[in-house]
């Protein structure tokens, strides 16, 4: 999970990020963002999820949960 | 499904860009993003420079330029051709086949075949497999193979998804039966229940275009576009590629009976550089074997990339040299290809402004 924060925060361009921040709000978000964070979830995880699964998750912890679950 | 091609061999590439060069920065404004975000998927994806063609220009413009630059400079006879491949979703006209309009307007001889296939990113494999199998038959000595696309007016300026890195091109490439051993190893899969990744909805025959399919309607990402334009889902098209290509790549090897370590280049399909540097490192080779710098010099020209990215990296060389290469491509349809070879010599290995 720590891992996991770490690489949402790099992703969204700020300093640390929250479990409960809406993945949407941040400014540095756009489709590229959306492409970065797929890309991880194939490269670190093995797990392949859609941009739409990705705002369905709206938070941090909704994403990790849901990529936990694909494992 | 797997292909096997023996004493058959490429002898010479051209290819042909459109002399009228776009950066990113020209169209930044188009876009509904904020500077530095567009900015950032630049630095990104590698966008820069992309070459597009002045309005009314068309495929067989491109591709006929390339063959007259061919027979003036006797890289080509008229009366060797057997056989015209053409390999392009821009045709000029739904009827009749481009590829038969190219050999009217330079008089070849009617002993021979001309034939349009419908295939994009990986059409370049797709062509070199039929010119190969043409090359079985008695009678056909040789075969052009053009790959060809104009689809820059079939992308919305508004599309920061897709219009950045669209590209025009044609190449030529010429294949014959080679006097020594040679052997080709090819492995293709396709998959049409992703067909709609990758599309233009309307023109044709289940959506002709109309007024309606015509309006400009913003997508979720901020982009607009009609029902007239190139539309790519690309998180579903980077996650195909990311999941599809490395194990073909591998399955290629195995039937060709060698290592990666044994390729000398990579010569794939360019999306954009992004997706080829994870696919590089996904596959477990240098990133500097496998050239992504297509799309940041001229875009991307669906099957025309592999040509390009062999004529603008090794083009020098390789008239004077062999290389072992692997050659991949993917995409529309969906469809993913592999191909080994040995290549060069070539006779010529050239590209050309129009």
């Amino acid at each position: 999970m720590e891992n996991f924060l770490n690489q949402m925060a790099e992703l969204l361009e700020v300093d640390s990020v929250n479990p409960q921040d809406e993945i949407i709000s941040f400014d540095a978000w756009d489709s590229l963002t959306s492409l970065s964070i797929i890309a991880m979830a194939d490269d670190e995880y093995s797990v392949n999820i859609s941009a739409q699964e990705i705002l369905n998750a709206k938070t941090i912890i909704g994403l990790y949960q849901f990529i936990q679950s694909k494992k | 499904m797997n292909f096997h091609f023996t004493n058959k061999k490429i002898s010479g590439i051209l290819t042909i860009l459109p002399g009228n060069e776009v950066t990113f920065e020209d169209e930044m404004g188009n876009y509904n993003f904020s500077e530095a975000k567009s900015l950032k998927l630049k630095a990104a994806m590698g966008f820069n420079k992309k070459r597009i063609v002045k309005p009314g220009i068309t495929i067989s413009d491109l591709c006929l330029y390339g063959l007259n630059y061919l027979l003036d400079h006797n890289l080509l006879q008229k009366e060797d051709i057997d056989a015209l491949i053409l390999v392009t979703q821009s045709p000029d006209y739904i009827m009749p086949p481009t590829s038969n309009i190219i050999q009217g307007a330079l008089g070849l001889k009617s002993d021979m075949l001309c034939m349009d296939i419908n295939q994009g990113c990986a059409g370049y494999i797709v062509g070199l497999m039929q010119g190969f199998m043409l090359l079985d038959q008695p009678e056909i000595k040789k075969v052009v193979l053009m790959n060809a696309d104009v689809l820059s007016p079939k992308v919305s300026k508004r599309d920061r998804n897709s219009n950045p890195l669209i590209g025009d091109a044609a190449s030529i490439t010429i294949l014959e039966r080679s006097n020594i051993a040679t052997s080709i190893t090819c492995a293709l899969k396709m998959n049409g229940q992703g067909a709609f990744a990758l599309q233009i909805p309307a023109g044709g025959a289940k959506l002709p275009n109309s007024p309606e399919t015509a309006e400009m309607i913003e997508d979720a990402n901020g982009n607009y576009r009609s029902k007239d334009h190139l539309v790519m889902k690309g998180d579903e098209v980077f996650n195909f590629v990311q999941t599809e290509v490395p194990p073909l790549i591998h399955e290629v090897f195995k039937l060709a009976n060698i290592t990666k370590e044994e390729i000398d280049y990579f010569m794939f399909h360019q999306p954009n550089r992004f997706m080829l540097q994870k696919l590089a490192d996904k596959i477990g080779v240098s990133r500097d074997k496998m050239p992504s710098n297509i799309v940041e010099n001229f875009g991307n020209s669906s099957s025309v990339t592999i040509p390009l990215a062999i004529t603008f990296n090794i083009g020098n060389e390789i008239e004077n040299k062999h290389y072992k290469l692997c050659l991949s491509g993917f995409g529309v349809g969906l469809t993913w290809s592999a191909m080994v070879l040995d290549i060069g010599p070539l006779e010529f290995c050239k590209q050309i402004d129009y």
